[in-house]
């Protein structure tokens, strides 16, 4: 079935019409527009969009076909062989015209006072297609709501979006991608015949994750953005093509900005298809606000007198010199480490390698300041999943969709947006597999809810059901069956809280898939176990076979973990990486390789004394944040380079400004491994530098220098990156052992720690675009755990871990349907990770309702 | 809740008829409506907790169809067609004489609860212009006399 429809629609037949005398060939099903389009025409259009579903809503897009009484809108009307189209007749000119003319009845023409004006499609087919004059001479008939009014008869819908709905052409864009695309129900059209309106859901904003993508696809001004209006002309400002740095996709944009003030005023789409589709999560939309943030640290600082005090770059380079140069003269440069955003460019990340590696020569590096405890294992199983390779653009070209161990709204945007397009566009069919119920399961054909920390017997429950009912290879089969078959399938399922039949769902869905998509997130990737899960993983493949039709992947989870890992930025690089860095810098330090968590436990025995950290907040992030303080409090000497004061550069001796990612020139790599520029938008502000410029300038320090040039610097990269950094699965199967868990009757409930919908890290708190959306922390219960602490929505909750204790208001979900609590860690108002412990494999804790 | 336990269970067991659970939107609206002779934002929440279909998808059927009132009518809905034929036929002249002997205008409710009137588009009863819908009853070929002996009738109870 999912076949027929695919087939229908990326085509094998084919049909051959006529268009304006041109002869063209397209698949079946091919509507006229994009026929049309196919030979460079381009039919005016309102209600059209690329990526939705055609609902002929503005008739402008008419055309006159031969045998047809009338006009046809060419969006809605599928292309036959033989077909012949003329799209500017006489008669198609004429429709067009009565068409903007009726289209223009009740708006209200006030596009001098219009932040639109300059790019919308209203204006500009008017003056292409319109009349000069219209017919109709009556009142227009005018939306106006007295009490909310602001100006122009603007009503302000959500944190962001302002809408006028005299404006407004009824294309239902809006609504359709929010609930095509998005699958969000929070913008809808009421009333009808004249009286239409677009409007938020009775009692609710329009506040999804992706709502700035209503205002970017709306034709006309009905819906703009508080960000952007008002503020300056569009033809005013230029353009940059870049890419979002907050996401592991590298989904592209379009930065608007302008030179006299050095200022960037916004960010669109710049739809790439294999990647995004053109839609942005709000984080990528306003995430560049922090880009113009007055709060940016704007010069370096040196700590005086216990005191943080203004310095100059070279006062700073000085002190820098002295003391890490002592540390080193007198502990050696293995005392010395560093940790550093995996967001910053490969420029940033190699000069930071190779500055530790041969000037330090220290193994002390990690960009992995928000993973639990790492042991240090070159190729890992986790370290062999996360290196395996992915696509985006396969994701909807797969009838099977698999998402294990992530919660994709808060993780990967724009491959939540993907399946849903899967899903709803090509009948794709979705299983949703993870510790708690999480927002892609409205698309899931089954939505399977595990007791957390049971992830790899998840797997190999699917396994052995796979086994039992004679789904896989029988040989295969034989020699996996020893080594996970501990505990049987019905042990299993009392473990993991799935049923048997749930196993053989997902058993049967793998080995029928004809192309499948296996995705595994942040919560499998953030787990102390994650090699043992990813073990079981490295199984499933083998025996399923999945890599052979389609693909697995732990999906990385920043705009440049993938570069991170290609360049070796752990301490436990790959092997073949290791080598290659051998041979270009002649050297390698032979020390132990310590990753964040052995370095923070190096701090603590004063082995590590001097310690950088570049765009990154061990001290918020690390989840565990009594260790992580323990440790930073201790170093002699830290450097921490960033954009904001952070916790960790409170710390700091020497702090040093950072610039964005749109103040400099650099390649990132996507979750893909596609490498893409992310270009320079403006100058860098204030005295921020770019990493690779600050590495460059402590080397110089030591009187070397880590490059020659820029050119020899890239071609060292380049070098790195033309390996095959895909590691191979083991051959054999693998032992999974079992451990029984232990769970604590005193600290109940599974905590999950991660990013709310509208932000990334921590640096999205200073924008205050997201902050409109989301501001300080929560934690997100089910209705039924919030009922059984007897909290309501908004009330303030006690969240006690062993180690810590929060305070946060309640959060009743809509989604959650079992006892965990989900807390955002984005906030600088709340120790979130206070709550965590660094070996523990599912953190959890007691709830208390606050007596006021 | 406002939806009484009866319009529920009527709702619930209407549900598994539908293919999809979004079709159950207007035959749970009609019969929230039957209950309550009016819907509204709180009905639409509560309706969608029972079908499963979001909020915003329920409000926006309901406000699509004018049959369904958004806020406490009186007892009698008086709904006067407006359309050409009935227009032609001196339907104004018979909202006037309402709103005159009602003491109330159109899409306003009488004190006493009794009646609300409203004018409408047309209600597909054009031979027999003019007309008015009284609740789920259509008079026709209304003159001023039998619209007056009408009200006198509702009034006193009949
Ligand atoms: S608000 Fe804009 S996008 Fe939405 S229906 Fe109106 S014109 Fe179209
Ligand atoms: S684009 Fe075809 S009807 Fe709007
Ligand atoms: S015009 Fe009044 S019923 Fe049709």
């Amino acid at each position: 079935m999912a076949e027929a429809v695919k087939e229908k629609i990326l085509a094998v037949a084919t049909i051959t019409c006529t268009i304006d005398g041109q002869q063209i060939t397209v698949p079946k099903g091919t509507s006229v527009f994009y026929a049309a389009r196919q030979i460079g025409i381009v039919i005016p259009a309102f209600c059209n969009h690329d990526k939705l579903k055609p609902v002929g809503a503005c008739r402008m897009c008419y055309v006159e076909i031969e045998k047809m009484p009338k006009l046809q809108v060419s969006c809605a009307t599928t292309a036959t062989d033989g077909m012949v189209v003329s799209t500017n007749s006489q008669q198609v000119r004429e429709g067009r015209k009565a068409v903007i003319e009726f289209t223009l009845i009740n708006h209200p023409l006030d596009c001098p006072t219009c932040d639109k004006g300059g790019e919308c499609d209203l204006q500009d087919l008017t003056f292409s297609h319109g009349y000069d004059d219209s017919r109709f001479g009556f009142n227009k008939m005018r939306f106006i709501e007295e009490e909310k009014r602001d100006t122009f008869d603007d009503l302000k819908i959500g944190p962001e979006i302002v809408l006028n709905r005299n404006r407004c052409i009824l294309c239902y864009k809006c609504v359709r991608a929010n609930k095509e695309a998005f699958g969000e129900y929070d913008i809808g059209a009421f009333e009808r015949g004249d009286l239409t309106e677009i409007n938020a859901t009775p009692g609710g904003e329009v506040s999804n994750p992706f709502s700035g993508n209503l205002v970017e696809i709306c034709p006309v001004g009905a819906l703009t953005n508080s960000d952007w209006r008002y503020k300056i002309r569009v033809w005013l400002t230029k353009t940059v093509p870049s890419i979002c740095n907050f996401s592991g996709s590298g989904t592209n944009i379009t930065f608007y900005k302008e030179d006299h003030k050095n200022f960037v005023y916004r960010v669109t789409a710049r739809c790439n298809d294999a990647i995004d589709d053109g839609w942005l999560s709000d984080i990528t939309r306003y995430g560049y606000q922090i880009v113009n943030s007055e709060s940016r640290l704007k010069t370096p600082l040196i700590k005086k007198g216990g005191k943080q005090v203004k310095a100059s770059w070279d006062q700073a380079l000085a002190v820098i010199k002295k003391h890490m140069g002592e540390i080193k003269d007198q502990s050696g440069g293995v005392c010395i480490g560093g940790l550093i955003s995996p967001s910053l460019d490969n420029a940033s990340l190699y000069s930071f390698s190779k500055l530790f590696r041969t000037i330090f020569k220290s193994n002390n590096i990690d960009f992995r300041g928000d993973y639990r405890y790492l042991p240090s294992v070159t190729d890992s199983p986790f370290t062999i999943a996360a290196s395996q390779p992915f696509s985006i653009a396969d994701i909807e070209k797969s009838d099977v969709i698999i998402t294990f161990g992530t919660d994709l709204i808060r993780e990967h945007h724009n491959e939540y947006l993907k399946i849903r397009r899967a899903v709803n566009f090509f009948e794709a069919t979705a299983y949703s597999v993870n510790p708690y119920a999480v927002k892609t399961a409205d698309i899931a054909k089954s939505e399977m809810v595990y007791s957390p920390g049971t992830d790899e017997l998840v797997i190999n429950g699917i396994c052995l059901a796979a086994i039992e009912k004679k789904l896989v290879d029988s040989s295969a089969a034989a020699k996996l069956k020893p080594k996970i078959s501990k505990l049987s399938l019905s042990e299993l399922t009392k473990q993991t809280g799935l049923g048997k039949e749930q196993f053989k769902e997902l058993a049967e869905a793998i080995s029928s898939a004809k192309k499948i998509t296996f995705i595994v997130g942040e919560i499998v990737a953030r787990s102390l176990e994650r090699d043992k899960i990813c073990a079981a993983l490295s199984n499933l493949n083998k025996l399923f076979g999945v890599q052979d039709k389609g693909q697995l992947a732990v999906l990385s989870r920043y705009a440049n973990s993938k570069g991170a890992q290609k360049l070796g930025l752990s301490a436990t690089p790959y092997e073949i990486v290791k080598a290659e860095l051998k041979k270009i810098w002649g050297e390698y330090p032979d020390c132990q390789p310590r990753n964040t968590d052995s370095m923070i436990n190096l701090m603590k025995k004063e082995e590590i004394k001097g310690f950088i950290t570049v765009g990154t907040n061990p001290m918020r992030l690390y989840p565990d944040r009594g260790f992580a303080s323990e440790g930073l409090e201790h170093v002699d000497f830290l450097v921490a380079c960033d954009m904001f004061e952070t916790e960790t550069t409170e710390l700091a001796d020497v702090v040093l400004p950072l610039c964005s990612w749109a103040e400099y020139d650099g390649d990132y790599i996507n979750l893909e491994g596609k490498v893409q520029t992310g270009k320079q938008a403006i100058k860098p502000k204030y005295e921020a530098k770019a990493a690779f410029e600050i590495m460059e300038l402590i080397a110089s320090q030591s009187g070397v220098k880590l490059f020659e040039n820029e050119q020899s610097r890239n071609e060292e990269i380049e070098q790195l990156l033309s390996l095959n950094s895909v590691l191979p699965w083991p051959d054999d199967f693998l032992e999974i052992d079992y451990d029984k868990k232990s769970s604590r009757d005193d600290y109940p409930v599974p905590l999950f720690i991660c990013d709310d919908p509208h932000h990334s890290g921590h640096l999205t708190e200073k924008s205050p675009s997201l902050l409109n959306f989301s501001d300080s922390a929560y934690v997100e219960l089910s209705k039924g755990m919030a009922a059984k602490i007897g909290v309501a929505d908004g009330e303030p909750v006690r969240v006690e871990s062993p180690v810590g204790k929060i305070v946060v208001p309640a959060k009743i979900s809509r989604v959650l349907n079992s006892d965990v609590a989900i807390i955002p860690r984005n906030f600088s108002s709340t120790q979130t990770t206070s709550l965590l412990m660094r070996k523990k494999r599912v953190d959890s804790v007691k709830l208390t309702r606050v007596e006021e | 809740m406002i939806l009484s336990e009866k319009t529920v269970k009527k709702i619930n067991d209407k549900l598994s008829k539908y293919p999809k659970a979004k079709g159950m939107i207007l035959p749970a609206l009609t019969l929230a409506y039957k209950q309550l002779g009016y819907v509204d934002n709180e009905i639409y929440i509560e309706i969608s907790e029972i079908i499963n279909v979001p909020q915003l998808e329920i409000a926006e059927a309901a406000s699509f169809y004018t049959m369904f009132p958004k806020k406490p009518r009186g007892k009698y809905l008086l709904q006067v067609c407006n359309n050409i034929s009935c227009a032609l036929l001196g339907a104004d002249a018979m909202v006037d004489r309402l709103e005159e002997k009602l003491a109330i205008k159109r899409g306003e409710t009488t004190d006493d609860g009794l009646f609300t009137l409203i004018s409408v588009e047309c209600l597909g009863s054009c031979c027999t212009a003019p007309m008015i819908q009284i609740n789920d009853d259509f008079h026709e070929n209304l003159t001023r006399q039998k619209l007056d002996e009408l009200l006198e009738g509702l009034k006193n109870g009949k």
